[in-house]
């Protein structure tokens, strides 16, 4: 059976059909992620250093889980969500992500090439835990490296837009729809959803 | 990477023919965080032409845990087996083990099956082809080991023949400990061994069209304690230098049963008998962590750059013992 010849992508809430072939403009089979949202896109936020797995450049969310696009087939997340940091601005108002403007104002880095990589790493983790404690923002950014050794000023960054994000939402609202971490709640496969354009 | 053809495969049946089809060379695929790395860095002499995705059949990556075993599924998620509350609760290292893999994004990608199955980490193996060309070393079917002769500093010190190169699996060293048996299925039919039984000092024992689907773990014994220790250069992404499960089941006092498993050190989870057997019968204190850390080193061959990795696996032997002992 020969894999679909196109394939459904959600990037950012909005649904790209594209093409799995070896033409200019198609997706190849041997194409990353990383590399259809860079070359594809033109969402050139995610950035690729390693291109090995080893250093979290490139983490975006894959229905809702943070995840390395540079070592993921294209082609096997047909039917997924993924959310960049081209994605984390309010899309009605422009206005940055709480996360974000935490990082500004904590001057949380330096080159900023790895910070694409741990806004989203930082995202996934405050979408399931809206109260870290400081290890477990340690832990969450465990798989994002820096070589500006900006990880002082990140680990405030978070907690800070954790507060942030916790006082912008309504009494009540935050924390009490996170999935459960147990049995009940399945692992997401990339691509179980089974679309094939 | 090489342009391949890419296959989603929608049950294992599927799976398997796919990769005997004839006239093709088929290479499976599930997290990717492995294979992909492996493609890129060119390591293999006959690329493949076609990759199955395993990802695309349904099912596979349930945990179903039962009072009679806990059973999961290979398409299972490192990250979902780490917080799974049945697995943290009952099968206490082996989430452990999951959770001591890499680092967030790659266990939220890696399966279990993956980890198991896992192309070893050997740099000779591993040397990319875009660095003056790819080794071909025993393992490829080459005419040698090079690092018999070269840097063996992560390389094993138990059971290596022709290959040194240390299995670098840390849920295999988990489930070794827990008496876990690996399920493949393949053109034969289905057949089941003993984790630890899976890897041979020049690969796996999966035959052409196999593929390894689910793990089994027994109800662990009243009165079991276990621990997992790894030990690593640095805490995140890296593989483990050693590790140990340990599990010991004590009664009244007396350790009626143990099981020493350790990591990193040789082609396969290596149990360590002797070790056990020096537990067995006896209450276990300092003097008998001590001496049971002693029986497991007593078989090593270091090989000239690794013999370090004796007084560490003394060191993390006595510990664990101890560790699962004091619950």
């Amino acid at each position: 059976m020969q894999g679909a010849s196109q394939i459904r992508l959600t990037v950012n809430r909005r649904t790209h059909v594209l093409t799995v072939g070896h033409a200019a403009a198609d997706v190849d089979p041997a194409d990353t992620l990383a590399h259809t949202l860079r070359h594809v896109l033109g969402l050139t936020g995610t950035k690729v250093s390693c291109d090995r797995g080893a250093c979290g450049m490139c983490t975006v969310l894959l229905d809702g889980r943070a995840v390395l696009s540079c070592t993921l087939l294209t082609v096997e997340c047909d039917g997924c969500s993924v959310v960049t940091v081209e994605g984390l601005v309010d899309p009605q108002t422009g206005a940055l992500h709480p996360l974000q403007q935490s990082f500004v104002d904590h001057t949380a880095f330096q080159c900023g090439f790895c910070t694409p990589g741990i806004l989203m790493s930082a995202k996934a983790l405050l979408d399931e835990n809206p109260v870290p404690t400081l290890a477990e923002v340690q832990e969450a950014l465990a798989g994002n490296h820096c070589r500006c050794i900006t990880h002082y000023h990140v680990l405030e960054a978070v907690q800070d837009a954790a507060g942030r994000i916790r006082e912008a939402a309504p009494a009540g609202a935050v924390g009490t729809t996170e999935p459960s971490a147990g049995d009940a709640a399945p692992p997401v496969a990339p691509g179980t959803a089974g679309k094939t354009g | 990477m090489r342009p391949f053809r890419h296959v989603r495969a929608r049950t294992v049946e599927e799976a398997c023919a796919l990769l005997v089809e004839p006239g093709a060379r088929a290479r499976a695929n599930a997290g990717g965080t492995d294979l992909l790395g492996a493609l890129k860095d060119g390591i293999y002499p006959e690329p493949p032409d076609v990759v199955v995705d395993l990802k695309s059949i349904p099912g596979l990556d349930a945990i179903e845990a039962e009072d009679a075993e806990l059973r999961v599924g290979a398409l299972a998620r490192l990250a979902d087996i780490a917080r799974s509350e049945s697995v943290r609760t009952r099968w206490p290292i082996f989430a452990q083990a999951a959770q001591a893999v890499a680092s967030p994004q790659i266990r939220n990608m890696a399966t279990l099956g993956g980890n198991l199955c896992q192309e070893v980490r050997c740099w000779y193996f591993r040397y990319p082809a875009g660095l003056g060309g790819s080794i071909d070393c025993l393992r490829k079917g080459g005419p040698r080991c090079p690092a018999v002769k070269g840097d063996t500093r992560y390389h094993a010190i138990f059971e290596g023949r022709g290959c040194f190169a240390v299995c670098p699996s840390d849920t295999a060293v988990a489930l070794a400990a827990l008496d876990a048996a690996a399920v493949i299925e393949g053109p034969g039919g289905r057949r089941e061994l003993p984790v630890q039984d899976l890897y041979t000092p020049l690969g796996t024992v999966l035959e052409p069209g196999e593929i390894l689907t689910a793990v089994r773990v027994p109800p662990p014994d009243d009165g079991s304690q276990s621990v997992f220790l790894k030990f690593t250069v640095r805490e995140p992404i890296d593989f483990a230098v050693v590790s140990v499960a340990a599990s010991i089941t004590l009664q009244e006092g007396a350790c009626t049963d143990a099981r020493l498993v350790l990591g990193a050190v040789g082609p396969r989870p290596y149990r360590a008998l002797e070790a056990e057997a020096r537990l067995i019968g006896a209450p276990v204190d300092d003097q008998a962590a001590a001496e049971a850390a002693e029986e497991a080193v007593a078989g090593a061959k270091p090989l000239r750059g690794n013999a370090y990795k004796v007084p560490l696996i003394r060191s993390l032997v006595g510990r664990a013992i101890l560790a699962a002992v004091e619950g």
